[in-house]
Order: C-alpha cells, then sequence, then structure tokens
C-alpha cells in the first residue's frame, strides 16, 4: 500500500457514436475503430456490452489483439445481476470461459457485479449473492449495490473476507440511493464510479437522461482531495470510470480527474 | 453514418401467440397446422421440436412421432394482431420498421437515434423488456450493421437470446460459420459448393467473384457479397399504404381449376389497378400468395421495367409471378396479391415508332370502366376474364 499506487482514469463503455459528433473521435469514424482510438485516451475500459450479452471468448481476442496495453474492467452479464433466471449458474459457467482471454492476458482489473435497485438487501438475495460470488471465485470481482440496504458493516465485512472491492459510487444524492462511501474491502483494488448527478433523470428510464451529467471541478475536486488520497493509500491500485457518456462528458470530465491525480 | 439495424425474432410466433391466448398451454406440445387429411405442419412448440416434429412435415407423421402434442388450427387474425401490437412497440423508437416474410420477424433501423434513445444494443434490450410486459413474448434480439448480419446473429442464438455484433467485425464474425446460416443462400448453391468442399463462410469469402461465376454463375455477385456481410437493402416500413394496395381471394371450395384460378387473379388484378389509377399510382412488382389445402404457402413475384397501372398489363405481369409460383396440384384454398415499387406513371413515348394501338385501346377501356365503378359501383360491371372467379368464390 502507498500514496502513489498506480490509479487508472476511464470510462464507462467507448462505442458511442455521439461521440463523434461530441469531437472526442475524428469524423467518419467507425466503430471497430472506435477502440483503437480510445487506446489512446485512456489507459483503462469498463466493458458494458458485457452486461448487454454473454461475454464470448472470439470477441474478446479479437479486442485484446486491437487495443495495445489498455487494461479492462468488464461487467458481469445481467441474467445474473438484473434479470436473474432459473439457469444463473450455467451463466456463470458461461462467463468464466467467455471472459479467459482477457484474465489470462493479466489486463483484467477487475469484474463488475452491478445490482440494480430493486435489488434489496433480503435474506433471499443475500443468498444469491453468496452462492454467486462463490460461482464466480475465480475472477477478480467488485459489486456495485444501487440500494441503501447494502450499506452496512456486516456487509462491507463480508466483501472484505472474500477480498471483493465494494464500488464507491458518485450519483444523484436520493434517499434510496446507496450512498458514496470510500470503504475499502479489497487492499488490491478500490474501485470509484461516477454516474452524474442528474437528480430528475434518473428515473427516467432513459440513460441518455439518466446519465447527462457535466461535473463541475469542484465535484470532482471532493474526490481527488480527500477520497481518493484516503482510498489510494489503503490499496496496491485504483480505477475510477465515468459513466456519465452522454455527449462525451465522462471523456472530459475523465481527463480532468486524471489532471487533479499526481 | 454506420448503420445499425435491430432483428427482433419471436421463435415460434403462432406457438407463442397461442400460448398467449390459453395459459394452460404453457410447457406442452403443440403443433399449429390446418385440421385437414392432408395438412402439413405450419409451426411447432420447442417441446414438439425436440420430438422431431418440423416445419412442412405431413401432420400425420407429425403426430406419429409426438403423440402428446395438441394440435391447433392457426389463427392468422390473432397473429397479424399480435404482430400489429409489437410493430406500435417497435414504431416508439423508429418510424422504419419491416416486418419481414415469415410472422415474428422485425428489422429496425436505429441509425442516428442515438441521442434520443442510446446505443442500439439499449434499444434492443428495452424493447424486449417491454414485449415481455406488454405481451408476454420474449424475442430473440440482434444488433448489426445491416439486414443480413443482424439475421444471422438471431439464427445464432436460437431459440432465445441476443447478440451484438460491432460495426466493422462483419466479416470475423461470419467467417466461422457454416454457410446454411447465412439467408438468401439457396439448398441448389449450397450443393454445388459442398461439391468442392466449401461448408464455411471463411472458404467462400476466399474466392473471388470470377471464381464463383464458374460455381455458380449468375449468383456469384450475391453469394460474394453475402460471404463478406455486405447487405445495402434498407429496411422498409410496412405500414397501411402497403396494405392498402393487397387483396384477398378466398375459393369456395379449394379448387385447382386453372380457369377458376385464372379468373380470380383477374378479379384481384381489377380491383388493384383501379386501387391504383385513384390514386394516380403504377406499381412496377405484383407478388401472388398461393395458400394450398395443406397449409403450404408459396410467395413468388415478377417484376417490370416500367411503372404499370393498366389491367392488362397488370394481368400479364400477375400471370407471370402466378406461373412461377402454382407448381402444386394440391387445391388452392386462397390467392392473395400485393404490390410494390409504387411509382407515378411515367409513359416514354417513342421518338419514331407510333404508340401501340391495343394498348391504347385497353388504357381507354379502363378508364371507361373505372369510371361506371366510380358512379355505380365497383362490382357493377367486370371484365369478361373474371367471369369464372364471380360465379363460385369470395373476394375479400
Amino acid at each position: 500500500m502507498a500514496a502513489n499506487a498506480p490509479v487508472f482514469t476511464g470510462t464507462s463503455g467507448f462505442s458511442y457514436p455521439e461521440w463523434i459528433e461530441a469531437g472526442i473521435y475524428p469524423p467518419g469514424t467507425k466503430s471497430a475503430q472506435m477502440l483503437g482510438l480510445y487506446c489512446h485516451l485512456f489507459p483503462v475500459v469498463e466493458l458494458n456490452y458485457t452486461w448487454y450479452q454473454m461475454v464470448r471468448q472470439e470477441s474478446v481476442a479479437r479486442m485484446l489483439a486491437a487495443s495495445g496495453q489498455l487494461l479492462y474492467c468488464a461487467k458481469l452479464t445481467r441474467s445474473m445481476t438484473h434479470e436473474i433466471d432459473e439457469d444463473w449458474q450455467a451463466q456463470t459457467a458461461l462467463y468464466c470461459q467467455g471472459i479467459q482471454p482477457l484474465l489470462q492476458s493479466g489486463r483484467l482489473l477487475s469484474v463488475l457485479v452491478q445490482f440494480p435497485p430493486s435489488f434489496h438487501r433480503t435474506r433471499e438475495n443475500r443468498l444469491y449473492l453468496a452462492r454467486l460470488f462463490d460461482a464466480l471465485k475465480a475472477l477478480p470481482l467488485s459489486v456495485e449495490f444501487r440500494h441503501r440496504s447494502w450499506a452496512q458493516d456486516s456487509v462491507f465485512k463480508g466483501l472484505e473476507e472474500r477480498q471483493i472491492t465494494l464500488v464507491s459510487v458518485d450519483a444523484p444524492p436520493l434517499s434510496d440511493l446507496f450512498p458514496p462511501l470510500a470503504v475499502i474491502t479489497n487492499p488490491d483494488l478500490f474501485y470509484l464510479r461516477l454516474h452524474g448527478r442528474n437528480a430528475q433523470g434518473w428515473g427516467s428510464g432513459s440513460k441518455q437522461q439518466q446519465f447527462n451529467y457535466n461535473y463541475s471541478k469542484e465535484e470532482l475536486q471532493q474526490w481527488s482531495r480527500e477520497r481518493i488520497p484516503q482510498m489510494r493509500s489503503a490499496c496496491k491500485a485504483g480505477v475510477i470510470l465515468f459513466n456519465n457518456h452522454v455527449a462525451g462528458q465522462a471523456v472530459r470530465n475523465a481527463q480532468a480527474m486524471a489532471k487533479l491525480i499526481p | 453514418m454506420e448503420r445499425r439495424i435491430i432483428h427482433l425474432n419471436i421463435a415460434d410466433f403462432s406457438v407463442a401467440v397461442e400460448r398467449l391466448l390459453d395459459t394452460s398451454l404453457k410447457g406442452k406440445a403443440l403443433i399449429i397446422a390446418h385440421p385437414s387429411p392432408r395438412a402439413v405442419v405450419a409451426d411447432m412448440s420447442d417441446e414438439a421440436y425436440a420430438e422431431g416434429v418440423h416445419k412442412g412435415m405431413l401432420l400425420s407423421t407429425a403426430r406419429l412421432r409426438c403423440r402428446k402434442a395438441l394440435v391447433l388450427p392457426p389463427r392468422p387474425e390473432q397473429y397479424h394482431k399480435a404482430l400489429q401490437r409489437c410493430l406500435e412497440h417497435a414504431a416508439h423508437y423508429t418510424p422504419l420498421v419491416e416486418r419481414s416474410s415469415g410472422s415474428g420477424h422485425l428489422y429496425l433501423d436505429v441509425t442516428g437515434t442515438h441521442r434520443l434513445f442510446g446505443p442500439a444494443p439499449d434499444i434492443g434490450w428495452r424493447l424486449r423488456n417491454t414485449l415481455r410486459q406488454d405481451l408476454g413474448l420474449d424475442p430473440i434480439w440482434s444488433v448489426g450493421s445491416n439486414k443480413l448480419i443482424a439475421k444471422v446473429a438471431s439464427r445464432l442464438v436460437k431459440p432465445r437470446g441476443e447478440y451484438i455484433v460491432g460495426g466493422g467485425e462483419e466479416i470475423p464474425f461470419l467467417a466461422p460459420l457454416p454457410l446454411k446460416l447465412l439467408p438468401g443462400i439457396f439448398p441448389h448453391d449450397l450443393l454445388r459448393l459442398r461439391h468442392v468442399n466449401i461448408e464455411r463462410v471463411h472458404q467462400l469469402a476466399a474466392l473471388s467473384v470470377q471464381e464463383l461465376a464458374i460455381l455458380c454463375d449468375h449468383r456469384a455477385q450475391h453469394l460474394y457479397q453475402t460471404a463478406r456481410g455486405i447487405d445495402t437493402s434498407p429496411v422498409r416500413p410496412s405500414g397501411r399504404a402497403e396494405a392498402k394496395y393487397t387483396h384477398l381471394h378466398i375459393f369456395t371450395p379449394d379448387t385447382n381449376e386453372e380457369a377458376m384460378v385464372r379468373a380470380a387473379v383477374a378479379t384481384l388484378v381489377q380491383q388493384l389497378g383501379y386501387g391504383l389509377r385513384q390514386e394516380r399510382l403504377a406499381c412496377r412488382r405484383i407478388t401472388i400468395s398461393l395458400h394450398y389445402s395443406d397449409g403450404v404457402m408459396v410467395n413468388r413475384q415478377a417484376t417490370s421495367k416500367i411503372p404499370l397501372d393498366d389491367e392488362t398489363a397488370l394481368t400479364h405481369l400477375a400471370n407471370t409471378a402466378l406461373y412461377l409460383a402454382w407448381r402444386r396440384r394440391i387445391r388452392l384454398r386462397q390467392i392473395s396479391l400485393a404490390c410494390s415499387m409504387l411509382q407515378y406513371p411515367v409513359q416514354q413515348l417513342s421518338l419514331l415508332a407510333a404508340a401501340d394501338p391495343r394498348q391504347q385501346k385497353n388504357r381507354r377501356l379502363s378508364e371507361a370502366l373505372d369510371t361506371i365503378r366510380s358512379r355505380c359501383g365497383a362490382s357493377k360491371v367486370v371484365r369478361g376474364s373474371q367471369h369464372l372467379a364471380h360465379a363460385g368464390s369470395a373476394a375479400l
């Protein structure tokens, strides 16, 4: 643990056509070229397409080949977090298999297990969570809760025992949301996700409104001055990812944040 | 701008709708077929498929393979209603929604909608959720840069799931797949290619157009493009306008008499032509759908180089399509005729030769008949060629 532990800054996702209009990618950029261009912007990316569809070895291998030394975080597929069905155990096996090229390359920082606000801390959900973590124990894991019921010491202790990173979130100050905490549960990695603070758009059902937010310098400094140094001193590495992708705001905020962290 | 096409495929659509209408059918083996002795399977549930039943199989054989299966007659009007509801939900995201041939297939062109609705995969996922909540249907959804890629992606995950193919990934995506997964490759193409040990897309993609022409003649260009995931065909919205130029004739009783069928075609052409001329439109393509009494349906189309609105010319085009479609001796239950490639009629006059007097005469006759029909009703005056159809069946 050191105060100068490496901290990687990037964005959630990289393939947004609107980033061409926002001037992040040059005009006429094709989807296939975006990852190559992204590598020149940031050292890490969070794969969010893996939330929509099961990760496949061949597509991950292609991505690795086209992205230099870029580091990755990958979201767990929705069939294990948002739409949990009866065969979720088979899904974990498929995921572990699909993510192998990334794991073997040594460029996978963490698999992000993100639950929806409807996933409350109930007995049933706690049991599910324990079984899910067991099924995914071969992977480096981080977990993001969206409901405040999980903000409890017993939860943090359980994560600490399993060496699973609790994701720190920056989101609108809504009463039911998981609060912005700087709790370290895994000394290997801290994981900060910044979703923007658009309280009006948060419940709109539209991601274009939910994640439409531009952080001010002061808001970024709230993290960079106290919480990030605190987390950094307790971890071997850290990752900061901006999810306010609308109109390329995530890119600009991430670049600004990278400058604020020495 | 890169195209983003979403393909929605509700597997076993008619079975899915029947299960919505009667929830007690869930989990049971189902076969959809006309209740006639020589009927064939129009659709079946996964349970029946697992027992060896497949589309087009004789119902008697299907019953032997899956004795516990329930056989239900098709209810096209219910399927149409459900599909219409799906279209309404899809139209929320884009006006470019195409209802593909075969029930339960929709294509959405969501190119350029990202500012409003976010990335294409998010639209696909949301739409699938809406259909699940509103209709209880669970479609496969896929995203690709064109209809070909999106359709192949859906085929890979059938009967449920999703597949996203990024722009620029078309060739590596298709390369390892077997050729039979590609739409638009016919059995005789597959056979010819198999003779030279070409069974995978990457093997086909290694050939030039000239090399392919040796194997597949005029199909070479099409195969060359398909193997590379090239498909420039637009998503054609199907709306009221199209339905307006679709006419149906039901035979009572079923028939395979040529005179009756030709008379029915003439009646449908008359309705079509009258409608077109009223709107001052002409069409270049006529599609004929034949529904045989054993449940088999055949679609064929004929295309003209110039737009047509005259009954004689339209009848000639419709008969060409009929000739292509009508290859079985089984009696026909219904025939439907649709026109597409609608245009404003243009007439390129010859510089030297005078216009064909017969053509002029036919046009004047059509106009005279139109005048009478608009005054006295569409069925008050008919051509002699329609006589038999009026004697023994009903046009809708």
